[in-house]
């Protein structure tokens, strides 16, 4: 392929660009550890003290809370309906199946922020004025629908459908043949799908932007509102809260499905 | 029924063949309810009369779209949103083609390890992202205190389009990369060795043979990354400070701000027109260059 | 044990007929194999039977019970896959055990079961290990294990020695047949390998584009083929067109490019009707030339050889006798003909075989 002094090219190159995708976030990580009230250098040493600001910041805790049930429940949602909606576009999908993987992930190809502003206007249109948690999941779910349904999908299409027939051929009903069969084969995909919903809920921004209202504030929010005013590191735990769960969730789905399933236009 | 020929599903009495449609029913419900019908009414509400006294009167006009139309500001933050659009796009595309192929290059182990890097930072909230660029990119960040320790003159990295640029591309990058390493393992490594062979120099090779049969990713992950970037909100708004206006900021502002319903609805349906159009001129020249080399 | 009997089972795959009108019987406790090229509707009916695939018309009977609409689990039809189709998340004990526990044995009766069906077919002490650190005769075995023992009504095969190298096949031919008479257990077989047919089966059925071309012993299939596509199908043969102009006693006569043959044949050929000649080549033999021409009971033809391919135990070669017509003899290892040489090709009248033209 390439000789060797090619290959130093091509890999310095790479390198400097993944120091600029890693920069910003080791500079969180290292902001949320450092002691003193912003980075500088020479750093001014390590310490805890932002954890503990963080923690004992009644609006960030709250948020945190809020934001980890807002995910917990988008994701049950979202991993439910992706699941079984990727079940049946790949089985029985037949002529509306086109049609239905473009309307299932459209919600990521539209700007989440007019999404946002339809459902609030939509909302009111009803009449449910700012519906609070009930909006919010909604609004989340729909953002984690896409997620779930192209993982599980990619699992599914590689799925030997005639481990089913087997099932059936053995005696085991519609019912048994999923519980015992398809669902112990298609559960990494689905983990992993559950896993990228939690993550998108837990980081969606401009859909909860529109939907919060006063108590209902989702942590990215919270944040959002918070950085305006001040720079000081108790964002900084936020943020590196957040990397720790990114790594965590890469790790698992590169052991459950293989990241390269995520490859986009084929391969 | 579309339920042509049964597979799995044995022969049942007609009429119970559509159980199995409960399957796609819920999402599909989920998503008609609480997208396309939301759209739907940000379509309708555009072409309803403005008022300082309700959200809108429900007369009929095409007045919203026609003022939009008629003014100057309006093309500028469109010009200025499509703009951000393309340099974003460039710009990852130079930084990611790179990654692209050596990811593709790798052997399977260690490709696992670099998707770890490509991947992660996607999961990352972008608000957390856009934050550690702003510890970077202030007057008083790191890039310029290290200017200053080495006595240059600081230089205005953010609220300008120079940090909404390098935060979108940031955020876009590994979308490019995901588009662009598919199609380049698809191609087969011995056809740049047979070019090698007929006398071709490596870049030579690659970009008479590798790139042109990558082109189908590359033309993916711009449009990907275009429609991303025309579309954001957060990083303009955090990184641009109040210089940097773009479409959906300013719908926004229209909507939550000046609480015109029927003006924002309306540049957000100019917006969805704006950037189709933009892709269908451009998938139109990708065609025709592909078609070419 | 039951029999099992297809109706003119039909099934359409949009413009695609993949089984056109197939009436079969399989009876009690015999195997038929469904022989026939790639493509033909093999797999299509095996589904039908299995109940994967539902038919477009027509009606499956087992025993005394139309199971046409019936679900899959309910019709007790043990299959084999091509590919095994053994569950990868399950061991062999675990896949072999599915059936038993679906039909709701208790425990020790599910263990002692699964226990002796491993034993029989040579894989005690492997129920522990999963699908993938097993050999492919190994998962094959499996596969067979997984469906006898559930004591199915009828065992449905679909290529089942396909992914088997060519020394394994040959052994597993006879393992399955003896397991099956063991079993005495009725047994559809689909194969496209006619050797495999032969072998194995009881009863072969041709299918070709669907439609049944014809059933019957290994032997009549072989010998005695009714279509000129079954008889190009199964084995080597040597095809002549010709006319029938007469009858000399039990033997047709026939006129062909290569000369006046006389053979056996379909009892419906009439005189002036076209016909097909086969002959097989192991049934030609090449003598000098000169000899008398036909005799009673034996064809005579003259010929020069063209080609002489050296085979092993045989001597395969191609002799032009006139009129167009290359023949293909195989001839003893040591035979001595050379290219160019005069032959005289002879074969017996009941060695030769003709069949109408108009294919069926
Ligand atoms: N699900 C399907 N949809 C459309 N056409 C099909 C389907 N299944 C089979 N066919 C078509 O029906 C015909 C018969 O297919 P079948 O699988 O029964 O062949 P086969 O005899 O088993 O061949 P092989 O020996 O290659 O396995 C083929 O033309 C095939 O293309
Ligand atoms: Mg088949």
């Amino acid at each position: 392929m390439l000789r060797r002094g090619e290959r130093v090219w091509l890999n310095a190159a790479v390198a400097l660009v993944y120091a600029f995708l890693l920069a910003p976030i080791v500079i969180v990580v290292l902001a949320a550890l450092n002691a003193g009230a912003y980075l500088r250098f020479p750093p001014e040493g390590l310490s805890l003290r932002w954890f503990v600001a963080f923690a004992q910041s009644r609006s960030f805790t709250r948020s945190l809370a809020f934001s980890l049930k807002l995910a917990a429940t988008a994701t049950v949602l979202s991993t439910v309906l992706g699941t079984m909606a990727s079940l049946w576009l790949v089985r029985f999908g037949g002529r509306l199946r086109t049609t239905l993987r473009i309307l299932l992930t459209a919600p990521l190809a539209v700007p989440g922020i007019l999404t946002g502003i339809a459902l609030l206007i939509f909302f009111y249109a009803l009449g449910w004025g700012k519906t609070g948690f009930g909006g919010l999941v909604i609004g989340h779910t729909l953002i984690c629908i896409p997620y779930v349904f192209l993982i599980t999908s990619a699992v599914l299409v590689r799925f030997d459908q005639s481990l089913e027939e087997a099932a059936r051929n053995l005696g085991a009903s519609p019912f048994a043949t999923f519980r015992r069969v398809t669902l112990p084969l298609i559960k990494g995909g689905v983990i992993s799908g559950a896993i990228f919903a939690f993550v998108t809920s837990y980081d969606e921004f401009n859909i909860s932007l529109l939907l919060s209202g006063v108590g209902n504030t989702p942590l990215p929010i919270q944040l959002f509102d918070y950085l305006r005013f001040s720079f000081d590191p108790t964002a900084a735990v936020a943020g590196t809260i957040s990397i720790a769960m990114a790594v965590v969730v890469v790790l698992l789905t590169q052991r459950l499905v293989g990241l390269e399933s995520l490859y986009m236009g084929g391969g | 029924m579309s339920v042509a020929e049964a597979t799995v599903a044995p022969a049942r009495p007609a009429g119970r063949v559509s159980g199995r449609h409960l399957l796609i029913l819920p999402a599909l419900a989920v998503l008609v309810v609480f997208f396309v019908a939301p759209y739907l009414n940000l379509l309708l509400i555009s072409v309803m009369t403005p008022s300082p006294r309700a959200a809108y009167l429900r007369v009929l006009t095409l007045d919203n779209y026609a003022r939009l139309v008629r003014d100057p500001f309006t093309w500028s933050v469109v010009w200025h949103t499509m703009w951000l659009g393309m340099a974003t796009t460039a710009l990852s595309l130079v930084l990611a083609y790179p990654l692209a192929y050596h990811l593709a290059r790798s052997p399977r182990g260690a490709r696992g390890a670099l998707m770890v890097l490509v991947i992660s930072p996607l999961l990352v909230g972008v608000l957390i992202r856009t934050y550690g660029w702003m510890i970077l990119l202030q007057d008083t960040g790191l890039i310029n205190q290290l200017l200053r320790a080495l006595g240059l003159r600081t230089v205005p990295l953010m609220y300008n389009n120079l940090g909404v640029l390098i935060g979108l591309t940031h955020v876009f990058i590994p979308f490019m990369v995901l588009s662009i390493a598919g199609t380049i393992q698809g191609v087969d490594p011995e056809l740049e060795l047979a070019a090698r062979s007929l006398g071709a120099g490596a870049w030579r090779a690659f970009w008479r043979v590798t790139f042109p049969l990558s082109l189908p990713g590359v033309i993916a992950g711009t449009v990907l990354v275009f429609v991303l970037t025309v579309s954001s909100y957060v990083i303009p708004s955090l990184l641009g400070g109040f210089t940097v206006l773009t479409i959906p900021i300013l719908v926004v502002r229209t909507i939550t701000e000046l609480f015109n319903w029927p003006g924002g609805s309306a540049l957000a349906i100019l917006f969805f027109a704006i950037t189709l159009g933009a892709l269908w001129v451009y998938l139109r020249l990708a065609g025709r260059t592909g078609r070419t080399t | 044990m039951a029999s099992l009997r297809l109706q003119g089972l039909t099934k359409r795959f949009g413009d695609v007929v993949a089984v056109h009108e197939l009436t079969l019987e399989v009876p009690s406790g015999e195997l038929v194999a469904l022989l026939g090229p790639s493509g033909c509707g093999k797999t299509t009916t095996l589904r039908m039977v299995a109940g994967f695939d539902v038919p477009t018309r027509g009606r499956i009977v087992l025993g005394d019970r139309d199971i046409t609409a019936d679900p899959p689990e309910r019709r007790d039809c043990g299959m084999v896959f091509q590919h095994y189709a053994l569950f990868p998340h399950l061991t062999v004990e675990q896949n072999v055990a599915f059936g038993l526990e679906m039909r709701g044995l208790r425990r020790p009766d599910v263990e002692r079961r699964v226990g002796e069906i491993l034993e029989r077919v040579g894989l005690g002490g492997l129920g522990r290990r999963y699908p993938r650190q097993l050999s492919g005769g190994q998962q094959q075995r499996t596969a067979l294990a997984r469906a006898l023992v559930i004591s199915p009504r009828v065992l449905l095969l679909d290529e089942p020695l396909a992914n088997l190298d060519a020394k394994l096949r040959e052994e597993m031919r006879f393992y399955i047949r003896s397991l099956q008479r063991e079993f005495h257990i009725t047994t559809l077989y689909v194969t496209h390998d006619q050797a495999e047919a032969l072998v194995l089966a009881d009863r072969v059925a041709v299918l070709m584009n669907g439609r049944l071309q014809q059933v019957g012993a290994p032997e009549e299939i072989y010998h005695r083929p009714r279509t000129p596509a079954v008889a190009a199908f199964i084995g080597l043969t040597n095809l002549l067109p010709g006319r029938v102009t007469g009858r000399s006693g039990e033997r047709l006569v026939l006129e062909t490019p290569a000369g006046t043959v006389r053979a056996a044949g379909a009892p419906d050929l009439r005189e002036g009707m076209e016909a097909m000649l086969s002959v097989r080549p192991e049934h030609i033999e090449l003598d000098r030339p000169g000899e008398p021409a036909s005799r009673d009971g034996v064809n005579r033809l003259r010929g020069v050889v063209q080609e002489r391919t050296f085979l092993g135990s045989l001597i395969d070669f191609r002799v032009d006798v006139g009129g167009g017509v290359l023949l293909r003899v195989q001839g003893r290892g040591g035979a001595p003909q050379r290219v160019g040489e005069q032959v005289s090709v002879s074969f017996d009248t009941t060695a030769a075989w003709a069949l109408p033209r108009r294919e069926g």
